[in-house]
């Protein structure tokens, strides 16, 4: 049975904007002893995903439902008080972004431990410091640590103490949120070590959030790959960093420069979405190199795309000018060509201009017709929806995939 | 953008140019950090008798950890800092003490590109503003000359169509465009050499290879020498022509890229080149080798070599005492360590 099981998570955060879709129906599952690395560009929902499981949110939460099952029981059932009670920490602990720059400068690191004892177990003060030494030894420091100030501690050592005290509880399952990112790199390796040692003495569940896929693979089982608030490709490690099934995972494989192979990274094109208002369809199908018919692209969308076609220096001249684009729904538009061309000439030249250039600027394959009016032409676009996420084992949400292919 | 703008005049004595743009010896810069009543003055020591040279349109990385003395050394290099000891030379020309008044020409020949792209620019410009300034305070060009060299900057930085973002603000573009407009500022006053301080570490990990790419094909379009200054030695293997990576203060090695990362000399380089992990599913099933404690502190540094205390096959006795020498083991290929060979 998982530890963890997350389902259909959702968490929209409100804004002047509207609703910001943050974590937008994650699942996965988490078998003891396994770590699943989160990981994602910023501000695609990985630490968001976090703070749901944790039920750590802010005010302006608009949205947020999903199960979360923790050891066969369903805690988003669970009222705050139980929750806070018998998961977060007792359960499930989190060592946060940045925590090593939140200790307590006026209080000695042996007190900042054992606290998390004394609250929620009630332990005695000489039960909780002998406790405190104990869990700080498993993280590689030695007994006269708790006498000292965090001040007096190098970076490192700070990891280590945060580290002591997202175990002090005895959790099942530690959420680690960039845990080595303010860290040097001989320091963030030594830290990545202590957390594998760990895992395995332990029986640790870790959740890892990163956006750096090479760090990923030093702990992972499994890894989900986050984008725009959803889980594009959940799978085991030896998959996923392999054969990658989804194209965005694929992309964010060849754009990490790799000092093992003298391959050029590469960049994806374009930037995340604004996830106030996050595209229709996959979500990813903007800047996907093999985007087709069925990924989901708007009219809006279009009008936008053949703008960019008609200003870039290599296809400004492939087009008749256009005197005005009119969006009408959501896959359908009208063209209206300058006065000296007419409709039909126009529908030609677009229609010449999609089969000789869809392969390379994808959103052409979005249009199912063209048809001259008197004085526009007007476009229809192929309905597309966003895709389910395919597989058993190994999942990935993408088009291409369906019917059990690749 | 050559032709727009006239050439600056050359420095005092117009010798024909030399092959290197920059190059330092023994360079030291220290920062004296207070006289305590009982305990003397105090110097920290961010760069100590480093010696290279960066040859005209080459990129050059110095990779170093946090504290290792990198952006002192780029900010020493363009005279935002004085040197304490050794030598700067500038085309030839030592400018290792010359005085402000006198380096309007290097502030025309040398420029810089921000870590920050969020804070480096005027957020009350427009952006063709921010690019017309460096031409306005150096007296180039008129109105119209100033002009198509923005347009012609901007196109260089790949920012399409031209006139669209001249009217932009700052807080209309993203992250990755306000870097491009931070290069195309550098690039105003034609210059022949460009500090890039961590040019992209607070960028998103999908905008960072394009910025860089965008770096490196204005290096060869234009010829003009690069110090990229950064942590990020994965980076540095694939942007640059020659890397130096530092630690507390000094340069461990030296060298042509594929030399450096191809058979590294120094024990730090090995190991830091350990301690990078490549996203491989194998790497979870092994511990990875990393080095013990952490760098030491540059007002108290470890007597003889700074790395002996974390180094793994250092000699008491030698490494410890005596200051390793820096040495070309290999053609252009420099080293400061006693036992490698």
């Amino acid at each position: 049975m998982p530890v963890l099981d997350v389902r259909n998570l959702v968490l929209w955060y409100r804004t002047r904007k509207g609703p910001v879709h943050a974590v937008d129906d994650i699942s996965f599952a988490l078998e003891p002893g396994q770590t699943i690395a989160l990981v994602g560009e910023s501000g695609s929902g990985k630490t968001s995903t976090a703070n749901a499981i944790l039920r750590l949110l802010p005010k302006n939460v608009s949205r947020f439902e999903g199960e979360v099952r923790f050891d066969g029981q369903d805690v988003m059932e669970y009222d705050d008080e139980t929750f806070r009670k018998t998961v977060r920490w007792r359960g499930i602990s989190m060592v946060f972004q940045g925590a090593m720059n939140a200790l307590n400068p006026t209080i000695r690191v042996g007190a900042q431990v054992a606290e998390p004892l004394m609250v929620h177990y009630d332990v005695d003060r000489e039960e909780a410091a002998d406790q405190a030494v104990e869990a700080l030894r498993k993280v590689g420091l030695s007994a006269d640590i708790v006498r000292r100030y965090p001040h007096e501690l190098s970076g490192g050592m700070k990891q280590r103490v945060i580290i002591a005290m997202s175990l002090i509880l005895k959790p099942k399952v530690v959420i680690l949120d960039e845990p080595t990112s303010a860290l040097d790199v001989m320091t963030q390796t030594n830290i990545i070590n202590l957390l594998k040692d760990l895992k395995n003495a332990e029986g640790l569940s870790y959740i890892f959030i990163t956006h750096d896929l090479g760090l990923a693979s030093e702990l992972a089982d499994l890894v989900g790959i986050v984008y725009a608030g959803q889980l594009v490709e959940v799978g085991p490690s030896e998959g996923v960093f392999v054969r990658p099934k989804h194209p965005y995972t694929g992309k964010l494989l060849a754009s990490v420069p790799r000092l093992r192979s003298e391959e050029a990274p590469d960049f994806i094109p374009g930037a995340p979405p604004d996830l106030t208002d996050p595209p229709p369809g996959c979500r990813f199908h903007l800047r996907c190199p093999v985007s087709f018919e069925k990924c989901g692209w708007s009219a809006a969308e279009f009008v936008e795309q053949v703008r960019l076609l008609q200003i870039a220096e290599e296809t400004k001249n492939k087009l008749p000018a256009i005197a005005e684009m009119t969006v009408k729904g959501d896959l359908n538009l009208l063209i209206k060509p300058q006065p000296n061309g007419t409709a039909a000439d126009f529908a030609e030249r677009l229609n010449s201009l999609i089969a000789g250039n869809k392969e390379v600027y994808r959103f052409l394959k979005s249009v199912e017709s063209v048809h001259p009016r008197t004085k526009s032409v007007e476009v229809k676009l192929h309905e597309g929806t966003p895709p389910p996420l395919f597989g058993e084992e190994w999942k990935a949400s993408c088009w291409l995939l369906a019917g059990g292919g690749a | 953008m050559t032709a727009s703008v006239a050439d600056a005049p050359a420095p005092a004595d117009a010798s024909p140019p030399s092959a290197k743009v920059i190059e330092v010896e023994g360079l030291k810069k220290y920062f004296d950090i207070g006289r305590g009543l009982f305990r003397g003055s105090v110097h920290l020591k961010a760069i100590d008798d480093v010696s290279f040279s960066i040859a005209r349109g080459e990129t050059m990385a110095v990779v170093g950890e946090s504290g290792s003395g990198k952006t002192t050394l780029g900010r020493t290099l363009i005279r935002l800092l004085e040197p304490t000891g050794g030598k700067l030379l500038y085309d030839g020309q030592d400018i290792t003490h010359t005085k402000e008044k006198e380096l309007r020409w290097l502030r025309r020949k040398a420029q810089m590109i921000p870590q920050d792209p969020y804070s480096s620019v005027n957020a009350a410009f427009p952006v063709y503003r921010i690019l017309e300034e460096p031409l306005i305070i150096h007296k180039e060009g008129d109105h119209a000359q100033r002009e198509s060299a923005v347009m012609k900057a901007l196109q260089s930085v790949k920012l399409n169509p031209p006139e669209f973002f001249a009217n932009k603000y700052p807080h209309m573009l993203s992250g990755g465009q306000r870097q491009r407009v931070a290069i195309a500022r550098a690039l105003m006053l034609n210059p022949e050499f460009i500090l890039a301080d961590e040019p992209v570490s607070m960028l998103d990990a999908s905008v960072r290879i394009s910025i860089l790419r965008l770096l490196r094909q204005i290096q060869h379009q234009f010829g003009i020498a690069f110090l990229y200054i950064t942590h990020d030695l994965a980076t540095a293997k694939h942007f640059s022509d020659r890397i130096g990576i530092m630690y507390a203060g000094k340069l461990a090695e030296e060298g042509p890229v594929g030399a450096v990362l191809g058979e590294p000399l120094h024990p730090y380089t090995q190991a830091l080149m350990n301690a990078i992990p490549d996203p491989d599913p194998a790497n979870r099933l092994t511990v990875r080798h990393a080095l013990p404690g952490e760098p030491p502190m540059l007002i108290s540094p470890p007597t003889g070599c700074h790395f002996h205390p974390r180094c793994p096959i250092a000699q008491i006795g030698l490494c410890d005492v005596k200051d390793p020498e820096w040495r070309e083991l290999r053609p252009n290929h420099h080293v400061a360590c006693h036992l490698a060979t």
